[in-house]
């Protein structure tokens, strides 16, 4: 379980996190909803150690990430699965050689067992053969599945999701989110998606966190965000969902 | 980061494989531009002596001016000129966009010293292949010297090597390698930083980029004096 309480966090003079607080529970998929630019990616990095707030705590498990050290945090992150924005594979790398960068690092496989991860890895999000690739040579869709498999390769409790849909067709997207359902059905994982794509976040969310000006307006399930008499919940759910009807074919 | 870096050397151990990657990068790379530049810095070199001292002084001394200022000052600084064009802005750029591009983060999201990974074996090759390489120009540059004394100036090629031989001295060879060592930190340390802490996107990133080439060139040339002051 994920416990955020009262997250404060500002840059410069900027301030992104107001009091965020909201819980993730085991097993099922968290969708931090809000506009593009309110912090939404920033609190991602907070759960995991690679930012630390002003104040408030983050207890992952029951331990305060913002109190650990950096070998507790990287203890902890072996936890995670983290699925950038951009995909963030590294671009120097192959396909393979990114899904098995930490196999290598971490596990003390041998080759054989290490190849056959990959492979399993690459087949769960739906693509084979591929391990030889360049990033370069993919499409947005399928970069994204390819962070996708490294988030997984080390088989984490936790996957966060930065934007996973955004920039992709709505195909793919939906291809994403039915991934995304079956992380949780097929390998018990548990998720925190943050995103500002309304129809995504319905089909993927057990439970909702809206966020906006950097405080936490409402947490609940899909029916209580839905059926919300929170004035400015309501406004930013039909803003986006005109928004995106007005997108969709 | 320097701090971090030194006090987790021990971890550069896991990622030796990144050392040697580099090593080759920075090394084997650039030996072309090194040798390019070595030749004709030891021909300039034995020319304009020649043109200066012509009639003055007996032609062997031009080998002797060749050596001495091509081991003691001119491969070392211009290697590191060179280099801090191509290696320091090659790194910033690397880091940099591996920054923007959140693959920095993903490191570290998988549990990576990023640092470790990416900085010490920069800095490491840096200090290991710097040296290496103003060796090697040194050597082109002394050929070249002797090819543009004979070709150019005129001057027999036994002069050249016996006023090179009289006036050679082990610790100029070995004070250009110091250098070497102290430019190669400098450089890759440089350019690291500028990468690895780059903000902006892709603006930032050729921002970083020019900041590497400016502030290692400057450095440099500051080193330089400190070195020869404190240690000729």
């Amino acid at each position: 379980m994920i416990r955020i309480q009262n997250i404060w966090k500002k840059f410069g003079d900027n301030p992104v996190h107001r009091g965020i607080t909201f819980d993730v529970l085991d097993k099922e998929t968290t969708v931090v909803l809000g506009r593009s630019g309110g912090g939404k990616s920033v609190l991602l990095k907070l759960i995991i150690g690679l930012l630390k707030p002003d104040s408030g705590s983050i207890e992952v498990d029951g331990k305060d990430v913002t109190k650990m050290s950096y070998k507790e945090l990287r203890a902890l992150r072996f936890k995670f699965g983290f699925l950038f924005q951009g995909a963030a594979l590294f671009d120097s790398m192959t396909v393979g050689e990114n899904i098995s960068l930490a196999l290598r690092r971490h596990t003390g496989w041998k080759e054989k067992q290490i190849g056959e991860s990959i492979r399993y890895a690459l087949h769960i999000v739906g693509l084979d053969n591929v391990e030889h690739l360049m990033p370069s040579s993919l499409s947005g869709g399928m970069k994204k599945r390819v962070g996708l498999a490294r988030a997984i390769a080390l088989t984490p409790r936790y996957i966060l999701y930065d934007e996973p849909t955004t920039g992709l067709d709505m195909e793919t997207a939906d291809g994403i989110n039915l991934l995304i359902n079956e992380m949780r059905t097929i390998l018990g994982i548990t998720s925190i998606v943050v995103t500002h794509d309304i129809h995504s976040a319905f089909v993927v969310g057990d439970r909702f966190a809206v966020i906006e000006n950097g405080i936490t307006l409402m947490t609940g399930t899909r029916d209580e965000i839905q059926n919300s008499q929170h004035e400015e919940v309501r406004k930013y759910i039909s803003s986006s969902l005109k928004a995106q009807e007005g997108r969709r074919p | 980061m320097m701090w971090w870096m030194i006090t987790n050397i021990h971890n550069a151990k896991e990622y030796s494989r990144n050392i040697y990657q580099q090593m080759v990068t920075i090394g084997n790379d650039s030996i072309p531009i090194v040798v390019f530049v070595g030749a004709f810095v030891g021909m300039v070199t034995a020319v304009q002596s020649a043109y200066q001292l012509y009639d003055w002084i007996p032609r062997a001394v031009v080998g002797s001016l060749v050596v001495k200022s091509v081991l003691l000052e001119l491969m070392p600084l211009m290697t590191a000129m060179v280099l801090a064009g191509k290696v320091g802005a090659t790194i910033t750029a690397e880091l940099g966009t591996m920054r923007v591009t959140e693959q920095v983060d993903a490191l570290e999201a998988l549990a990576f010293d990023s640092v470790s990974f990416l900085v010490t074996p920069r800095v490491i090759a840096g200090v290991l292949m710097f040296p290496v390489l103003i060796i090697f120009g040194d050597l082109v540059a002394i050929i070249g010297g002797m090819f543009g004394a004979v070709t150019v100036a005129h001057i027999p090629a036994t002069a050249f090597v016996s006023g090179m031989k009289s006036s050679f001295e082990t610790w100029d060879a070995v004070f250009g390698i110091i250098k070497g060592t102290v430019f190669g930190f400098t450089i890759t340390s440089v350019a690291c930083y500028h990468g690895y802490y780059v903000e902006g996107g892709s603006e930032g990133v050729g921002k970083a980029t020019m900041g590497t080439v400016v502030l290692a060139c400057l450095t440099v040339v500051v080193l330089d004096f400190v070195l020869a002051s404190v240690l000729l």
